[in-house]
């Protein structure tokens, strides 16, 4: 008799377990792989960027953000700022001017797979392009050269701020002007049919209606490029071989040095500011959004 | 003013399409004529163009070894995404719908941590835990599964949704079909089209994925790329310029196949 109780139990928790079980078996290997391979590491990472000489402090920290690697986040930030508010406003423009296009036609079959695809190129190939277009030997800078236009005397360089930023505009425009059309597509036509009947301008109805609505996915566009642009390694890499200023490459640099002791703690702390940097603008997304959805609303 | 509007919109697009094009035509000058830029002339444009660079890299050992490890990686990147995600998806749409948002915020959070970030961590807890791990070049399958989550789980759960999964199941429940067999005779069959295109999306990205394998030290093609055209360089190029047109190409036609099954492609998982 006394043992009723806790076969009742027993029986009621198989009763959970098999009702829970494929639930469990399903999701086990995701879980598996997000936590082992994704979470486990970034807490290690952020963990480790906070201990020093055995303790938790802040010394590592405070180095990532001093001297040359302070330097580093402010030109990464800047080549990020310039592409993504460049190539944003320009992929913009062109989900602008290709929102007549019907969806079914070719020619926005092609745009969208273009921008797909585009967006997505990244790393050597686009770097080599780009090198022998405009790298010292490339064909334009001689092209240029022969009718008097020296790039090397105007300062522009494959390696500095404008050859980068040249050469992230090639993925960052395509992945605005992937993101901006299916809101551009969704803007009702007779919006615009009403604006113009009522005598407004092409520019005047983007200007006081369209623009304002697209508003939250432009910011979110601007943001994701953002972050697209600070986290670009092989393109960077590609680009200034060895000795780079950029965060991904000199993440790189600790990396593989990380024998001097010490080192790796400063790799730990510049990545979890990148961390840091990455969700707070991701976190100002989703506010901004909120905000901006308010505004258009009234 | 309209004559003004009109080739300021010509001038935009003439640029846009210039500034697209000219890069590849260039690397492909580059690779496919043997005359150095400098000793290029308007008479010798047409001049020693050939596909010679070409046969250099195809009979290059190293590009063949690093070209099968990376079709290799793309094989077991698919094979590990579509044993993790199938199952799991199609379970959330038939019976957890309100587990949905978590699996939708979970395949997105990968982006939160680009590659070059994790790879700093992953170099730190597995050297010091399971140090034989990193050894093996397939360890990358899994953070390549994770990278490409985002895409491949929008994939399938579109044509999901597409299908009317939840019907479907309520259906084959009716007369009497196991939630194993309605998985296998019901979902797998209709779900190959999206898993095909999710295919398509992790060989695409695998093929040409370099963060991870560089900083992890494995030579996959990308990777052995970057060494083989230090001292090859003509030869290297062509390889980069076949690579890409190849990925453009998959990625184009995957694209263009999502769009006609009215699923919505979108790379930033938003």
């Amino acid at each position: 008799m006394w043992s009723f109780p806790p076969a009742a139990i027993l029986n009621n928790a198989m009763k959970k377990i098999r009702k829970f079980a494929p639930a469990l078996i399903v999701a086990a290997p995701f879980v598996i792989l997000m936590s082992v391979f994704l979470v486990w590491p970034t807490l290690t990472t952020i963990e480790k960027a906070f201990i020093h000489d055995d303790e938790f402090s802040f010394f590592n920290m405070a180095r990532a953000m001093s001297g040359t690697y302070r330097d580093s986040f402010i030109l990464t930030a800047q080549l990020s700022f310039i592409t993504s508010i460049i190539g944003g406003g320009i992929g913009l423009l062109m989900a602008i001017l290709l929102r007549t296009l019907p969806v079914e036609s070719k020619s926005r079959t092609l745009a969208d797979s273009w921008s797909a695809v585009a967006s997505q190129l990244g790393g050597l190939p686009l770097a080599f392009a780009f090198i022998a277009l405009l790298g010292t030997q490339g064909i334009l800078t001689k092209i240029l050269e022969a009718i008097g236009i020296d790039l090397v005397e105007l300062g522009f360089s494959l390696t500095g701020l404008a050859g980068w930023a040249l050469v992230y505009l090639y993925f960052q425009i395509p992945l605005m002007f992937l993101i901006m059309t299916p809101a551009v597509t969704s803007l009702r036509s007779s919006w615009f049919e009403s604006a113009t009947s009522m005598g407004a301008s092409s520019w005047q109805f983007w200007r006081a209606v369209g623009i304002p609505i697209l508003l939250p996915t432009i910011v979110t566009g601007f943001v994701l490029l953002f972050v697209n642009s600070f986290s670009a390694y092989a393109t960077a890499y590609a680009l200034s071989t060895g000795a780079g200023q950029l965060i991904p490459l000199q993440i790189r640099f600790i990396l593989q040095g990380n024998v001097i002791t010490g080192e790796d703690e400063l790799g730990f702390a510049i990545v979890t500011w990148a961390l840091i940097l990455l969700a707070l603008s991701l976190v100002a997304v989703t506010l901004l959004q909120r905000r901006v959805s308010r505004w258009t609303e009234q | 003013m309209t004559s003004v509007n009109r080739f300021a919109r010509i001038s935009f697009w003439v640029i846009l399409i210039g500034y697209f094009l000219l890069p590849m035509l260039a690397m492909a000058r580059f690779a496919f004529q043997t005359i150095p830029s400098f000793l290029l002339t308007t008479d010798n444009f047409f001049q020693g163009w050939g596909l010679g660079s070409l046969a250099v890299a195809f009979q290059d050992a190293g590009v063949i070894k690093s070209t099968i490890l990376s079709l290799q990686l793309c094989l077991a990147t698919i094979l590990l995404t579509f044993l993790v995600l199938v199952p799991l998806t199609t379970f959330v749409e038939v019976s957890a719908p309100q587990l949905k948002p978590w699996l939708t915020g979970a395949t997105v959070a990968t982006w939160l941590v680009p590659p070059v970030a994790l790879v700093v961590g992953v170099a730190a807890t597995f050297r010091e835990v399971f140090p034989g791990f990193l050894v093996s070049p397939f360890a990358l399958t899994f953070f390549y599964s994770l990278w490409t989550l985002p895409f491949t789980y929008r994939a399938i759960d579109g044509q999901l949704r597409l299908i009317g999964a939840k019907n479907l199941f309520e259906a084959a429940q009716s007369v009497g079909c196991g939630p194993i067999l309605f998985f296998f005779k019901v979902i797998l069959p209709n779900l190959k089209s999206s898993l095909y295109i999710s295919a398509t999306l992790i060989f695409a990205s695998v093929l040409g994925e370099f963060t991870f394998a560089s900083l992890l030290l494995k030579q996959t093609m990308p990777v052995y790329l970057w060494s083989f055209q230090a001292s090859q360089t003509r030869a290297g190029f062509a390889l980069a310029l076949v690579v890409m047109v190849a990925t453009a190409l998959i990625l184009g036609f995957a694209v263009a196949r999502m769009r006609r099954r009215g699923l919505n492609f979108s790379a930033t998982g938003i």
